[in-house]
């Protein structure tokens, strides 16, 4: 039987994993250049604490041991259900196209999500970026400050003292720790957000505000209710992209980059929707995501926000399996690492022919590369008028929450102490009754680990 | 004993150290781990770890 596999993300090679040890020969289809990587760790690369070679978690042997076949940098540009076969397009590795079509008996879409850049004037000015894959992380780095980066430069750095200040627009997590990154590399930056507090979808008014005291003492400037209305430019011409015959195409570049140094010239800032201005010769936009469904749209599958999946993580087309970033289940994308592996080992057993239904997946995000312990799991911002209890602690720069509905505990923040988040996250993961304590569990002394 | 790695983002469980967040005193072995316990860097299980040869 052969399985194909679209992306090689978290959910696909999980999936690669769990089918090749079952005897299935899996092929693995990537637009990526590089073998897996965890994105997480992108930041400790911007940051420069690691090197590109450390990122790819798996030397080439570990997919050969186990009878993976990985076809770096190809895109799958059609997906046909009722013959059963994909066709590739152009092998951006070599610059060729070849049009081959592949057969599969059952195939999985991993192809995960995309950077979303919600619509900013200016957006097309040299110096803007997104952020998801090692090649936007590469070219951040080369804008930034082209003397630390780790490859011979090939493609042009246009600026080459590098970039001052970084605004960051968006403060999700990834907005965040891509400042954390960019604050170590010596920018001064500026985070904005568009709510009242950061991480709106993690943290509640109270956990918000003692997070942003917690970045701000870290250096990095938060700007809130702040909406941007255009990239603020220097109206120079296109700089010296053209001088320099010997640059190889760069395929791989961020998109946003890439479309960078036409008629904007160089970005120099931010202009927010109140008429504030927050000056950056470097701007990531860190907006969120969306799936990437166009495969899967043309092929007629159902989609909505993603590719719609059963409890099987079976698609509306035979034998086409969605996980991940991607797909949708119950109405909800989870975009969390956990939910991608569940949902990865659901489909790689289904598809092997067991039953196995898929029951979602607890959100939990734990921020650790900003250096400030949060850790969020669950319901945390309970719907209004059910049976909800919610109880709060804030003091000395701590912050917990806990939230139960009929006595068990579904939800907790936990900010600046990590002390009880193994126990408590066990808990909410079993549901666990805890209403006969609910009048100590904010003590300092109460034991978690007692109640497992 | 044996190390053990996360194969999803290449946290290494290191027995002689334990997982002091997760409750788990140093000297357990991977093997003795409560079967809900999830990697500390990323939440996966710990049938997602390969023993480090």
């Amino acid at each position: 039987m052969t399985i194909v596999i679209i992306g090689n993300g978290v959910a696909g090679v999980t999936a690669a994993r769990y089918l090749s040890e079952a005897g299935a020969e899996v092929e693995v289809y990537t637009q990526e250049a590089y073998h897996y990587y965890p994105r997480p760790r992108l930041q400790k690369f911007l940051a420069g604490e690691i090197e590109l070679h450390e990122l790819p978690l798996y030397p080439p042997a570990w997919y050969e041991k186990r009878g993976i076949a990985v076809h770096l940098g190809v895109e799958v540009v059609e997906l046909d259900p009722r013959a059963k076969r994909i066709a590739l397009a152009a092998c951006t590795e070599r610059g060729r196209s070849n049009g081959r079509q592949v057969p599969y008996d059952r195939l999985l879409l991993a192809t995960g999500s995309r950077p979303f850049v919600p619509a900013i004037q200016g957006e097309d000015k040299g110096g803007v970026f997104t952020y998801r894959t090692i090649e936007d992380a590469l070219a951040i780095k080369r804008w930034a400050c082209p003397e630390r980066c780790p490859e011979p430069v090939e493609g042009p750095s246009r600026r080459a003292e590098g970039a001052k200040r970084a605004v960051v627009v968006g403060c999700g997590l990834l907005g965040l720790e891509a400042a954390r990154a960019l604050a170590g590399l010596g920018l001064g930056v500026t985070v904005l957000e568009r709510g009242p507090h950061p991480l709106q979808r993690q943290l509640d008014a109270e956990g918000g505000a003692l997070m942003r005291e917690l970045i701000e003492a870290m250096g990095i400037a938060v700007a809130c209710n702040a909406s941007s209305q255009a990239i603020l430019g220097d109206g120079t011409s296109p700089p010296e992209l053209a001088a320099l015959p010997s640059s190889p195409p760069k395929p791989a570049l961020s998109p946003v980059e890439g479309l960078g140094g036409k008629e904007g010239g160089l970005a120099t800032g931010v202009l927010l929707e109140d008429g504030r201005r927050i000056e950056g010769d470097l701007i990531l936009i860190s907006a969120g995501v969306r799936c990437n469904v166009g495969l899967a749209q043309e092929a007629g599958l159902e989609v909505n926000r993603g590719v719609v999946v059963d409890e099987h993580l079976r698609t509306s087309a035979d034998d086409i399996y969605a996980a991940g970033d991607v797909a949708e289940f119950r109405g909800q994308v989870y975009g969390i690492i956990p939910a991608c592996l569940e949902q990865a080992k659901v489909a790689a057993l289904n598809m092997l022919g067991e039953e196995v239904a898929y029951e979602g997946t607890i959100p939990s995000n734990t921020l650790q590369v900003v250096g400030i312990d949060c850790t969020s799991i669950g319901v945390i911002h309970p719907p209004e008028g059910e049976d909800y209890q919610e109880l709060r602690k804030s003091e000395a720069g701590v912050y917990k929450k806990l939230v139960l509905k009929d006595g068990r505990l579904v939800g907790a923040i936990l900010l600046g102490d990590r002390k009880d988040v193994a126990p408590i996250s066990r808990l909410i993961q079993r549901g666990a009754d805890v209403s006969c304590y609910a009048g100590r569990l904010l003590d300092d002394d109460f034991d978690w680990k007692g109640l497992l | 004993m044996d190390k053990w790695e996360c194969l999803v983002c290449g946290y290494v469980y290191d027995p002689a150290v334990g997982d002091p967040d997760g409750d788990i005193p140093p000297g357990t072995p991977f093997e003795a781990l409560p079967d809900d316990w999830v990697c500390p860097d990323c939440g996966a299980e710990k049938d997602m770890f390969e023993k480090l040869v």
